[in-house]
């Protein structure tokens, strides 16, 4: 399956057929999904219309840790089996994911000061996907900073595989942090407690949002090759012509 | 077994040589740890309370000065090659070759903190704690910032690359190594050790992880 897409063609044919479908499917569950959030979902009776914020939170925070899984297993692909189509999902998903993690810590803040009087708690759960963002931003530093495309692209996949090693070391530890001083967490969101008028246009917002960045992925995908194809044929243009 | 201890030598003279360069981290890490009272203030209980946690960040800011060097030499002059196509494991030759530096350069970095800790007005015992944590989180820093060094070798200025991908790896060592020097701040001395083990435990399971990523690092460059 994996070596039968890595060929440029098929490629071309499933981001043409996936394109379309992701954008459009992601619209429609985005229009359904914002409308039940901020319409015609009832208030929490705890946190009344903020509960709202979570429809944009959760997902954004689900995308940055997923998007970073897909970045890990894209780099494995490329660093055992050399497939550059691995590499370059790698590589265009990465600003994706930094982008969801830094939206994730924003929408978690302006849902924190109505809710804890805060902006910011050093809680683990807050602290670890700030400190993911940061892997995030080493990743995309190393990959821009390696001026050898080939070179660069073989050490970003190092650092993406070990940083998933590393990101489940810093969950632990700052679990074990956080855990010295403060008696218990004050954020609290176990699955089950959600009432099932929250769930739906919480799923719904998470399709929009997992739509959304697949065609994200598929339509950048599909330039890069376009690019790199134009510039092939402008090449051997230019060599025959001289 | 003597080639690799060969290349830990040699990566303890090349830090020697050229005059005092292996004595660089050590100044730096006294400097950084000077500057704290100037900034925060000389109230006595507030620099107890951050003796632990700023030995702990001056040593990881340190560690991270002497990653660039580590391999940007060998990777330019082809000594990496040489040490890929040699029949060691390149696993293994990369933790010689990080503890050799990290053995000449970042040994009296404890020390310091343990003169630090009493600076900073931590009883002898606790001073002593703190030093004793940072012996043990100092392999895991040097490895993680030689791999980040490895990954950036060749990148003109890549200092600040090397800090941004080696610094969010090198916080379970930071938090236990400073949790350990705050348990004992507090006298709770059971879990002062048990942290003293948890840094150890960080420093061996990078030591058994990490080479791979650094060898990985070597061979891709070679191709």
């Amino acid at each position: 399956m994996l070596s039968y897409f890595s060929n440029p063609q098929r490629f071309d044919q499933l981001a043409r057929i996936a394109i379309p479908v992701c954008g459009f499917g992601g619209l429609v569950l985005a229009v359904i999904g914002v409308y039940i959030s901020f319409f015609a979902s009832p208030p929490d009776y705890q946190q009344g219309d903020t509960v709202r914020i979570m429809y944009v939170h959760v997902p954004a925070a689900y995308m940055a840790s997923a998007i970073y899984a897909g970045m890990a297993v894209a780099s494995f692909i490329f660093f055992v089996w050399r497939h550059s189509l691995a590499d370059a999902a790698a590589d265009v998903m990465a600003p994706i994911g930094a982008i969801f993690t830094a939206l994730a810590l924003a929408t978690g803040s302006l849902w924190g000061k109505p809710m804890w009087g805060t902006w910011w708690e050093w809680d683990a759960r807050m602290t670890s996907v700030l400190v993911m963002l940061l892997i995030y931003l080493g990743y995309i530093a190393l990959r821009g900073a390696i001026e050898d495309r080939q070179l660069a692209a073989r050490m970003a996949a190092i650092l993406a595989m070990i940083g998933v090693i590393n990101l489940v070391i810093v969950r632990f530890s700052v679990e074990w942090w956080s855990s010295l001083h403060q008696p218990a967490s004050i954020i609290r969101m176990d699955g089950p407690t959600i009432d099932g008028s929250q769930l739906t246009p919480l799923f719904l917002m998470m399709g929009a949002y997992t739509l959304l960045t697949a065609w994200l992925v598929f339509y950048r995908l599909r330039s890069r090759a376009l690019v790199q194809r134009a510039r092939s044929i402008q090449s051997r243009r230019e060599r025959e012509g001289m | 077994m003597s080639a690799l201890l060969q290349v830990f030598a040699r990566e303890a003279r090349l830090a020697w040589a050229g005059g005092g360069g292996a004595a660089g981290p050590a100044a730096f890490f006294l400097a950084c740890i000077s500057i704290v009272p100037l900034a925060v203030g000389p109230q006595a209980e507030r620099l107890v309370a951050m003796g632990p946690g700023i030995a702990a960040i001056a040593a990881l800011l340190a560690v991270v000065q002497t990653a660039e060097r580590l391999f940007a030499d060998d990777a330019s002059d082809g000594t990496l090659e040489l040490y890929v196509l040699m029949p060691v494991s390149p696993a293994l030759l990369a933790l010689a070759k990080v503890l050799g530096q990290a053995a000449a350069t970042l040994a009296p970095l404890p020390f310091i903190a343990m003169v630090g800790g009493v600076m900073f007005g931590l009883d002898f015992a606790q001073s002593a704690l703190v030093g004793l944590a940072l012996l043990c989180a100092l392999p895991a820093l040097a490895l993680i910032a030689g791999f980040a060094g490895a990954l950036a070798a060749g990148v003109k200025r890549g200092g600040l690359l090397i800090a941004l991908i080696a610094i969010p790896m090198m916080i379970p060592a930071l938090i236990f190594a400073s949790g350990a020097g705050r348990a004992a701040l507090e006298g709770e001395w059971d879990r002062a050790w048990a942290t003293v083990l948890l840094t150890l435990a960080v420093s061996l399971g990078t030591m058994a992880l990490m080479p791979f990523g650094i060898a990985a690092a070597m061979r891709a460059r070679t191709g």
